[in-house]
């Protein structure tokens, strides 16, 4: 993999309202510093999140994708997040088989108490993607030219 | 395989059932136009159900045709047909006591693009298929070749743990038990080849895509009355048939349809460019057996799989 | 005057080869993993071994699966337009079938009438057809029903027919006389090889076993137009796909889609069907949301409109949407069945 030293990793978070953005909301009060990398989505609920839109994140060139809810048992809605569980399960295990790096799908349990979790999170993720590298995954470039 | 003379049963219980008025229409297979081809019948007439047949092309999964009917149906279902149907009682699309499921044991269905490649030649050049026990005998040229049915059957019915219904009214003919699975050769090819190499392998395949969604067409589980494919606000994926966007609706595809698909292989079959899509749409199957321990369709009381949870579960993957 | 020539099964490499000094070659291919035209490989000509015919037809030459009208980029200046460069090349399209040749006559009345498409037209005005007449008609093959043949050469530049060891070359057009002047790969073509070309062209006739009588099919359809039953029971099988449509090679219906972003964004044109279900979908409301709508609507606009506006049936009877459909819904067997009544004017 080349040395990009301009290319900074972009990821897009879909954070559940009541616990993940409250957390990454305490990180900011805090004054806790993480990596600018992220950008965030607030979503009623984690159990909102249909992996659609995890994968149109990666169509549109994102190179990583986080999403984290309440902790299972503490949803706001109760089983919100027990359907994103089995949804996330799916298609992070679906894109690790079609040669995605599972690294650039993940997901997390944050409480709104957890700013420092948040951080942690994202810090790890947004080392790792780039260490993976830019998503190229729906370029062009990658394959031959189409007409 | 398919006893022949299990018809006429087939077509008694028919005429039967809708003569005493028990059902509206029937829904099963009769000769199609070409050789070796069947095509649904779909009918409220007691005579045209003297046409229904059972015989090794038997290939469709007429569970698509449940959804939206009105009023009572008796259906021809073969082993993954009826767990199609049982998925769909689950979804809500359809209620039991509408269907009358006339369950057909099945030892497999030929694949007739495998006897072409085997073969050398056309369909509709070859004389005549049949077939004795575990041999498939194939005339052409004036001349036989005879093969083993794990060469000839398509690749999902070589899988297939539940060749009889797992629900059913009447069962046609006897019961049998599944045979040990065949070495799945296409997709263990797949998974031998490095992760880079099977993305770069999808792109390809998908770049054949014309986007005719006769894959979503011929699934009973695709029964969306909007597709997410068609959506407009927001647009999800181009209508135009971009590589990028071909492989975007299948892989969504394929999760929405996750605890739902029975692995019926239509999609594949139906895919007139003949893109591998079962390599995508069972290793979701096998995700799902995997991590929830869940097949699609055995069990009607079940709840459908993404709408329930187990207190514990998948933790690996959450951080 | 047209020129008679002939050339080897085993120098027709050299042919293509030749030709591919001043076109894009374009010839059938198995490498996608189903037969379709592509670029010829430049390496043989052994696709003749196997090729009937492909399953996505020639029109996608002439209609790109993914067509770019224009893109736009924006800046500090404000919009700037680009429309794509034209083909460097002109194109050859060597092998194409009667059934499909003829298409590109049918395509072309609705692309040169009202409105002269540019994006087609100059594609269409760059390219040349060389035929090839069918030895092997599938058994889906209606062509003879229609006014075509495996050997009609209507819409071909210059005609190939199998002979013994190789191919009898004809020219068919003006433009195909020029190109066959200025081939040197071409052999001289003896009595006994037109006779025998000649002969191979009827046996081939003989060999379609798929017929259907459109005598009045026109008034037929209109007559039968408002029998819901009738196409209720007609459409119950179809699944509204797009497989028909698609693979046809008289369909020409298309979607146009934006894409932008940001800091432009570009315009594509591609391939769309009568046969889905939001084809018809607008804001109000979807005049074709029952399906035995879209199946009625298929078969009227093939065999009724389309000859009440240019007096062609839109269908050549290459038997794709037999072959490919995947429940086996044959239109052939619609059109025998259509309740008959006294016809009074018959097209």
């Amino acid at each position: 993999m080349e040395e990009n030293t301009d290319w900074e990793p972009r990821i897009v978070g879909f954070l559940c309202k009541w616990c993940s953005y409250a957390g990454a909301d305490l990180a900011g009060i805090s004054r806790k510093k993480y990596p600018a990398n992220i950008r965030i989505i607030k979503v009623p609920c984690s159990g909102r999140v249909d992996p659609l839109f995890v994968l149109k994140a990666l169509r549109l060139g994102f190179d990583g994708v986080l999403v984290s809810g309440c902790h299972p048992g503490d949803c706001h809605y109760q089983t919100g997040n027990y359907r994103n569980r089995r949804r996330f399960a799916i298609t992070k295990k679906l894109l690790e088989s079609m040669g995605v790096d599972p690294r650039r799908v993940q997901a997390s349990w944050v409480s709104a108490s957890e700013g420092g979790k948040f951080v942690e999170v994202i810090t790890k993720m947004i080392d790792e993607i780039k260490e993976i590298g830019p998503n190229e995954m729906f370029t062009d470039d990658k394959r031959k030219q189409l007409q | 395989m398919i006893k022949e003379n299990n018809c006429n049963k087939l077509i008694e219980e028919a005429k039967n059932l809708l003569k005493q008025g028990k059902v509206q229409r029937i829904i099963g297979f009769e000769k199609g136009s070409l050789r070796f081809t069947v095509t649904p019948l779909i009918t409220s007439d007691t005579d045209a159900a003297e046409r229904l047949v059972i015989n090794p092309f038997i290939v469709n999964n007429l569970s698509n045709f449940l959804t939206g009917l009105k009023g009572k149906t008796a259906i021809v279902a073969k082993g993954c047909d009826s767990r199609s149907i049982v998925s769909l009682i689950q979804d809500n699309k359809v209620k039991r006591e509408d269907v009358v499921i006339l369950g057909i044991p099945c030892n497999g269905i030929i694949d007739l693009a495998k006897v072409e490649k085997l073969t050398g030649i056309d369909k509709d050049k070859i004389d005549n298929i049949s077939l004795n026990g575990d041999k498939v005998l194939v005339s052409f040229n004036g001349g036989k070749k005879e093969f083993a049915t794990t060469e000839v059957l398509f690749d999902n019915c070589l899988a297939c743990d539940m060749p009889t219904p797992t629900e059913y009214d009447v069962l046609i003919g006897e019961a049998i038990k599944p045979k040990p699975p065949v070495s799945q050769d296409k997709l263990n090819e797949l998974k031998e080849k490095l992760p880079a190499e099977r993305w770069l392998y999808w792109q390809e395949q998908f770049s054949h895509c014309i986007r005719c969604y006769a894959c979503r067409s011929v699934c009973p589980a695709c029964f969306c009355t909007r597709c997410f494919a068609e959506e407009n606000k927001p647009q999800w994926l181009s209508p135009t048939p971009h590589w990028q966007d071909n492989l975007l609706f299948q892989i969504t595809r394929s999760i929405h349809l996750a605890g739902r698909c029975t692995d019926c292989g239509e999609c594949e079959r139906a895919c007139p460019v003949n893109i591998p899509l079962r390599s995508l749409t069972k290793e979701m199957y096998d995700i799902v057996d995997d991590v929830f321990d869940y097949k699609a369709g055995t069990d009607k009381e079940d709840a459908p799989l993404m709408a329930s949870y187990e207190s514990e579960e998948a933790e690996d993957l959450f951080l | 005057m047209s020129i008679i020539k002939k050339i080897g099964k085993q120098d027709l490499g050299k042919l293509l080869e030749e030709w591919k000094q001043g076109f894009k070659v374009l010839a059938p291919s198995r490498e996608s993993g189903a037969a379709a035209f592509t670029e010829w490989n430049g390496k043989d000509a052994s696709f003749t071994d196997w090729y009937r015919n492909t399953v996505t037809p020639p029109k996608s030459i002439l209609l790109p699966l993914v067509e770019k009208m224009f893109s736009y980029t924006k800046n500090e200046e404000g919009y700037k337009l680009e429309t794509p460069p034209p083909d460097e090349k002109k194109q050859l399209v060597f092998g194409i079938r009667p059934c499909d040749a003829k298409a590109f006559n049918l395509l072309d009345m609705t692309f040169k009438d009202d409105y002269q498409d540019p994006y087609y037209l100059n594609r269409r005005q760059n390219i040349i057809l060389v035929g090839l007449s069918c030895k092997d008609p599938y058994a889906c093959c209606f062509c003879t029903s229609l006014g075509s043949s495996p050997s009609d050469s209507s819409g071909m530049d210059i005609m190939l027919t199998d002979i013994k060891d190789g191919f009898l070359v004809e020219s068919v057009s003006k433009i195909g006389e020029e190109l066959m002047q200025n081939t040197k790969s071409l052999l001289e073509a003896t009595d006994d090889d037109k006779a025998e070309a000649e002969n191979n062209r009827q046996a081939a006739i003989q060999k379609i076993s798929r017929k259907i009588d459109v005598k009045g099919i026109s008034e037929k359809l209109r007559q039968c137009f408002d029998d819901e039953s009738f196409w209720q029971d007609i459409a119950a099988k179809c699944v509204s796909c797009g497989i028909c449509t698609l693979l046809c090679p008289t369909c020409y219906c298309f979607d146009i889609n934006d894409e932008v972003t940001a800091e432009g964004g570009a315009r594509y044109r591609s391939p769309d069907s009568c046969s889905f279900s939001v084809y018809t979908k607008m804001p109000v409301e979807n005049p074709r949301s029952e399906k035995w709508k879209r199946v009625r609507n298929r078969v009227c606009h093939k065999y009724q409109v389309y000859p009440t506006l240019f007096n062609e049936i839109a269908c050549t009877g290459c038997g794709r949407c037999i072959r490919l459909c995947p429940v086996n819904w044959d239109i052939t067997q619609t059109l025998e069945s259509l309740p008959s009544s006294e016809v009074k004017d018959a097209k």
